[in-house]
C-alpha cells in the first residue's frame, strides 16, 4: 500500500513537471512562429507538442480507467477536473499536433486540390484555434499548487479560476468556429480571396512565355504570399532558393492550389504569425487571470472568509485559544464577520466564564513525547 | 532520597524538559504537568505501576509521589525567581517613603518573599499565584504603567489623585509589583479555596474576609506598610462589591488574571486580534463576573490596541 502510494505520488510529480514543461512548450511554439525561428527548431517543438499530447491523452485514459474501476467515473470527470484532462489531451492530439505531425510525414500540411483553398484555410484555422485548449493545462497545474492553507479557499479559488479560464477558452473557440461558419470577414477570408485571385491571374497569364514570365515576376512583386509556380513539374517562378525553403519553411508554413498541370504555392507565414500572436495574447490573458486569482483573490478570500472561520473553529475546539476575530470596518456587514462579532461578544466571554473554574488546557505535551521512558 | 522519589524526580524532570513548556514560568509548567497527569491517567497508571517505576503503587500514590517531586523541582526554580524579583526587580526603597521612616528595604523584601515562599506550600496558593508570578516575570507592570503615565488618563488619575500616591512612576510600579507578589496572602487564612471566597470560579474574596486577612498578614509582615498590605489583600476583592479598593489593587487583579494563562510565544493566527487586546476585550464583557474596574480595562484595552499587544 505504501509502495503504491509512493508510485502514485511519483507519477503525480511527473505529471506536474510535464504540465510545467508543456506550458513552456506551448509558449515557445507560438513564440517561434512570431520570432521567425528556423523550421528545424519549430519541428522539434512540433514533435514535443505531439509527445506531450500523447502523454496527456494516456494520463487522461489512465485516470479514466482507474476511476471506472473504482466506480467513481462521474466524480473524477465532473468534480476532479476530468473534463479538463479530456479537453486538454485527446482533442489536441486529434485536431492539432496529430494532423501537424501527419502532415509533416506526408510532405505538406495543406494538401488540397485546386479551388479548395477556402477549406484549407478553414481547416488551418480550426486546427490552429484548437491549440487554445492547451491553455486549459494551466488549470491542471493550478489545481495542484497549494496556494493557501485553507482547503475551502483552495477549492473556491480553483473553481472560480476554472470558470473564468474555461469561459475564455471555450468562448474564443466557439466564436472563432461561429465566425468561420457564417463567413464573417477575417484575415483568413481576405487571404483566401486574394489567393484565388492570384491563381486565376496566373492561369490567365500563360506564364510559359517570356512575356508571361515577366508578368509573373511583376505579379510576385505585388503579391508577397506567392512562393512558387510550377507547371508539369517545371518551376516557372520561385521567390527563394531551395535551401531557404528547406531551412525556413515547414509543412504548416505553406499551402498550394492546382489547376490542371498548374501548381501554385502560397506563403502562410503571415497568417500563422497572426494566429500565434493571438495565441500568445490568450496565453498571457489566461496566465494573468490565474495569477490574479492566485495572488490577489485567494489571499482576499482567505483573509475575509477562511481566516475568521479558522479562528472561530480554534476558539471553539481549543480550550486555551481565546483570540478575538479582527473585524475590518470595511467588511463588518459580511455574514462571516457578523458571525465573528457574535463569537467575539457572546461566545468568547461565555467560554471564559464557564472555563474560569477549570484547569488550564494542556498545551503541546503529548504521551508520545515520553514514549521512550515509558517503554524503558 | 528514596529510590521512588528519585524515579519520580527523573520522570518529572523529563516532562518538564519538554520544549513545548520551555517558554512558560515554573508555576505554569507545574500546572501543565498536573493537567497532563490527570488527562492521561488511564494510559499512565498501568505503565507507572510496573516494576520499572513504582511497582504495586496505586494511581493516587503515584500521583502523590510525582506531585511531591514536581513541587520540589519547581520550587528550586520558583524560589530563585522570587529572590530575583524581590532582590532586584522590585525596588523596595518606596517603602521608606510610605512609612515616612527608614526601614532597610532588604529586610522588607526578605520578609515579603519569605512569607510568599511559605504560602506556596499550599497547592491552591500556588495555583492562584501563577498569574501574579507570570505578570512579574514578564514585567507587565512596566509595560502598561509606562503607557499609563504617558496618557495621564483614568488610571493615572486613580493612582495619583484618588489613591493619592505621591510617588514617582517607578515607585508606583514597585508598589503594584509588591501587590502582585503578596497577592496570595489571602491563603494565610483561606484554605482549600473555600473560606471567604465570594465567587468560587473567579477567585475573588469578600471585603470582610479581606479585612480579616489584612489583620492576620500584618502580624507576619510588620515591616511592610499598611497601604501595600491593603493593596495586596484588595487585589483579591471585587471592585463591583467594593468601589473603594485601591487603584494598585485593581491593576494587580487585572494583570494577575491576564497572566493566568499567558503564553509569551503564542502564535497569533492571521485575522486574529493580538493576545492582550483579545483578553482585555473579553474581560471588559466579563468585568462584573471577575470584579474588575471596567474603566481600567477600557484604558488597558486602548493601550494594548495602540501597541499591538
Amino acid at each position: 500500500m505504501v509502495g503504491m502510494n509512493r508510485t502514485r505520488a511519483a507519477l503525480e510529480n511527473v505529471v506536474i513537471v510535464a504540465i510545467i514543461f508543456v506550458l513552456v512548450q506551448t509558449f515557445l511554439e507560438d513564440f517561434a512562429v512570431l520570432a521567425g525561428w528556423s523550421w528545424s527548431v519549430r519541428r522539434v517543438l512540433l514533435f514535443t507538442g505531439f509527445a506531450f499530447d500523447i502523454f496527456f491523452s494516456v494520463e487522461f485514459l489512465t485516470r479514466l480507467y482507474f476511476s471506472f474501476v473504482k466506480r467513481r467515473t462521474g466524480t473524477y470527470f465532473w468534480y476532479e477536473r476530468g473534463w479538463i484532462d479530456l479537453l486538454a489531451s485527446i482533442p489536441l492530439l486529434l485536431l492539432s499536433s496529430g494532423p501537424a505531425v501527419l502532415a509533416y510525414w506526408s510532405g505538406t500540411a495543406t494538401i488540397v486540390g485546386f479551388g479548395a483553398i477556402l477549406n484549407v484555410l478553414k481547416v488551418v484555422k480550426a486546427i490552429r484555434i484548437a491549440r487554445i485548449l492547451r491553455l486549459l493545462r494551466v488549470l491542471k497545474i493550478f489545481s495542484r499548487i497549494r496556494h493557501t492553507e485553507s482547503a475551502m479557499a483552495q477549492r473556491h479559488v480553483a473553481k472560480i479560476s476554472t470558470v473564468a479560464v474555461t469561459v475564455v477558452v471555450v468562448g474564443i473557440l466557439a466564436m472563432t468556429v461561429l465566425f468561420s461558419l457564417v463567413g464573417a470577414p477575417s484575415l483568413e477570408t481576405a487571404y483566401r480571396e486574394q489567393t484565388v485571385r492570384v491563381l486565376t491571374r496566373i492561369d490567365d497569364l500563360q506564364p510559359e512565355g517570356d512575356a508571361g514570365k515577366v508578368a509573373l515576376t511583376e505579379l510576385a512583386d505585388i503579391e508577397p504570399s506567392l512562393l512558387l509556380v510550377q507547371r508539369d513539374g517545371h518551376t516557372l517562378y520561385s521567390r527563394y532558393g531551395n535551401d531557404l525553403y528547406d531551412s525556413d519553411f515547414g509543412s504548416t508554413d505553406y499551402g498550394y492550389g492546382e489547376r490542371g498541370d498548374l501548381r501554385v504555392f502560397f506563403d502562410l507565414t503571415l497568417l500563422n504569425q497572426e494566429q500565434s500572436r493571438s495565441n500568445l495574447l490568450y496565453f498571457a490573458m489566461i496566465l494573468f487571470i490565474v495569477f490574479a486569482f492566485m495572488f490577489y483573490y485567494s489571499p482576499h478570500f482567505a483573509l475575509t472568509v477562511s481566516d475568521p472561520l479558522h479562528i472561530m473553529r480554534r476558539g471553539m475546539s481549543e480550550k486555551g485559544y481565546n483570540l478575538e476575530i479582527k473585524i475590518p470596518p470595511l467588511y463588518e456587514e459580511d455574514e462571516v464577520y457578523r458571525l465573528g462579532q457574535l463569537f467575539n461578544e457572546v461566545y468568547l466571554p461565555l467560554k471564559d466564564r464557564t472555563s474560569a473554574a477549570d484547569e488550564p488546557e494542556v498545551l503541546d505535551l503529548k504521551l508520545d513525547d515520553i514514549k521512550d521512558i515509558l517503554n524503558e | 532520597m528514596s529510590a521512588e522519589h528519585q524515579k519520580a524526580t527523573a520522570f518529572v524532570t523529563r516532562l518538564l524538559a519538554n520544549p513545548a513548556l520551555k517558554s512558560l514560568t515554573p508555576l505554569q509548567r507545574e500546572e501543565q504537568i498536573i493537567q497532563f497527569l490527570h488527562a492521561n491517567a488511564t494510559q499512565l497508571a498501568p505503565t507507572l505501576a510496573t516494576p520499572a517505576f513504582f511497582p504495586g503503587a496505586s494511581w493516587n500514590q503515584i500521583v502523590a509521589l510525582l506531585l511531591g517531586a514536581l513541587m520540589d523541582y519547581v520550587n528550586t526554580e520558583l524560589f530563585s525567581s522570587l529572590d530575583e524579583i524581590g532582590g532586584g526587580q522590585i525596588d523596595f526603597a518606596y517603602v521608606n517613603f510610605l512609612r515616612q521612616q527608614s526601614v532597610g528595604s532588604d529586610k522588607v523584601q526578605q520578609q515579603a518573599v519569605s512569607l510568599v515562599k511559605t504560602l506556596l506550600a499550599k497547592p491552591e496558593a500556588r495555583r492562584e499565584f501563577t498569574g501574579a508570578h507570570t505578570a512579574l516575570v514578564f514585567k507587565f507592570v512596566d509595560r502598561y504603567l509606562d503607557a499609563v503615565w504617558t496618557r495621564k488618563s483614568y488610571i493615572h488619575f486613580e493612582i495619583t489623585k484618588v489613591q493619592r500616591l505621591r510617588m514617582s512612576k517607578e515607585q508606583v510600579k514597585a508598589m503594584i509589583e509588591t501587590t502582585l507578589l503578596l497577592k496570595p496572602v489571602v491563603y494565610l487564612v483561606a484554605t482549600g479555596g473555600v473560606a471567604g471566597q465570594a465567587e468560587q470560579t473567579s477567585g475573588i474574596v469578600e471585603t470582610k474576609f479581606g479585612e480579616k486577612v489584612f489583620l492576620a498578614t500584618k502580624k507576619h509582615l510588620n515591616l511592610v506598610p499598611d497601604p501595600v498590605l491593603k493593596s495586596a489583600v484588595s487585589a483579591n476583592i471585587s471592585f463591583i462589591e467594593n468601589r473603594f479598593i485601591e487603584a494598585t489593587a485593581r491593576i494587580a487583579a487585572i494583570f494577575s488574571a491576564r497572566c493566568r494563562n499567558f503564553q509569551p510565544s503564542v502564535r497569533v493566527d492571521r485575522g486574529a486580534d493580538s493576545p492582550d487586546k483579545s483578553w482585555l476585550s473579553i474581560a471588559r464583557r466579563n468585568y462584573k463576573f471577575y470584579g474588575f474596574d471596567i474603566k481600567m480595562l477600557d484604558e488597558f484595552f486602548s493601550i494594548a490596541a495602540e501597541n499591538g499587544w
